[in-house]
């Protein structure tokens, strides 16, 4: 018998780090308009690793709750970010920060250069790469999607390799396919587009390049209703995966006739 | 100073009872007292000293 849809999707797994995920989608927890809605959203989503990030907890509202009565660490990989940091060594300290909790020794590692950009720092980057490894961290790394920096971040042991498809938050989509693909081509580690996604489109088409994984936070969270959006992802990303899997065909230049023309 | 804040605590507070009267639930955060983390079983242990910095982090959303 032929594969069924859920088949196809759920035996088709990936790891990083050891770890195996089925779902392709890895969702960020900021920026929406209730924790409630963000923890439906992560749920139409399908993901299985949600980022998180680490700030200081406001003594002004005792006794409030927390990001964690929203999401079930059970459920989920948490992967705390090192988001706002601009330095290697504001990065470790917030990586040992999270793995203090307890709850995951996963890090998404971004370390920014200017808040304009919000571009990564490469050099900051790759010195914090190599330090999280060594120090045993399943080490997640956000970068531009330069190919040789790319390339330096797996050398220095990176799980996975986190090119933008365009700056943050903006959602231009993934702004240089041709990066991506040479990335691709080069690394054997993971390849997750992260950041810069607007639309269910853009999704597809990172995916269809043969990316591992899509991260994304604003486009669900700052969609007109993120509930619809969170399943166009869902969706979206399994397509992508499905027609990367495939595979297209090659475009020509003149009309190819899908109806025999013979024999009428 | 909590978190940049200017507490007055009374001597011998440890960093367990900080955490409590701070109505802070403590199974959620992460304590470092003069950017040293500190796990959660040796909180107890450490009392608290004119001038100590302790910052009480938690997770947040993020993308």
């Amino acid at each position: 018998m032929t594969a069924t849809l859920n088949q196809l999707m759920t035996q088709d797994t990936y790891q990083i780090n050891g770890k195996t995920f089925t779902s392709r989608l890895l969702v960020g927890t900021g920026k929406y308009p209730t924790n409630e809605l963000m923890g439906e959203c992560l749920e139409a989503s399908g993901t299985e690793i949600v980022t998180v990030a680490l700030r200081r907890v406001n003594l002004e509202n005792k006794g409030e709750k927390t990001l964690l009565d929203f999401i079930d660490p059970k459920k989920y990989t948490l992967l705390p970010n090192t988001a706002g940091c601009y330095s290697a060594a504001e990065a470790i300290r917030v990586a040992h920060l999270a793995r203090a909790t307890g709850i995951s020794d996963f890090v998404k590692l971004e370390v920014l250069f200017d808040e304009k950009t919000l571009l990564p720092d490469p050099i900051a980057t790759l010195e914090a790469t190599t330090i999280l490894v060594k120090e045993g961290f399943t080490v997640m790394t956000y970068t531009s999607d330069d190919p040789v920096m790319a390339q330096k971040l797996e050398q220095a042991g990176a799980h996975a390799v986190m090119p933008a498809g365009s700056p943050i938050g903006s959602g231009q989509g993934v702004l240089n396919p041709n990066n991506i693909r040479i990335i691709l081509e080069k690394l054997k580690c993971p390849v997750l587009i992260d950041a810069g996604v607007g639309s269910a489109s853009d999704v597809a088409v990172a995916m269809e390049l043969g990316v591992v994984a899509v991260l994304l936070n604003t486009a669900i969270a700052h969609a007109k209703d993120p509930l619809k959006m969170a399943y166009a992802m869902k969706n979206a990303c399994e397509a992508g995966r499905l027609s990367f899997q495939a595979g297209r065909i090659p475009k020509k230049l003149y009309a190819q006739a899908s109806t025999p023309l013979k024999d009428f | 100073m909590v978190n940049g804040e200017n507490k007055e605590l009374t001597e011998q507070t440890t960093l367990e009872e900080l955490i409590r009267q701070l109505g802070v639930r403590k199974e959620t955060v992460v304590a470092e007292v003069n950017r040293q983390i500190i796990q959660m079983d040796k909180r107890p242990e450490i009392k608290l000293s004119d001038g100590d910095q302790v910052e009480l982090i938690q997770f947040v959303g993020g993308g």
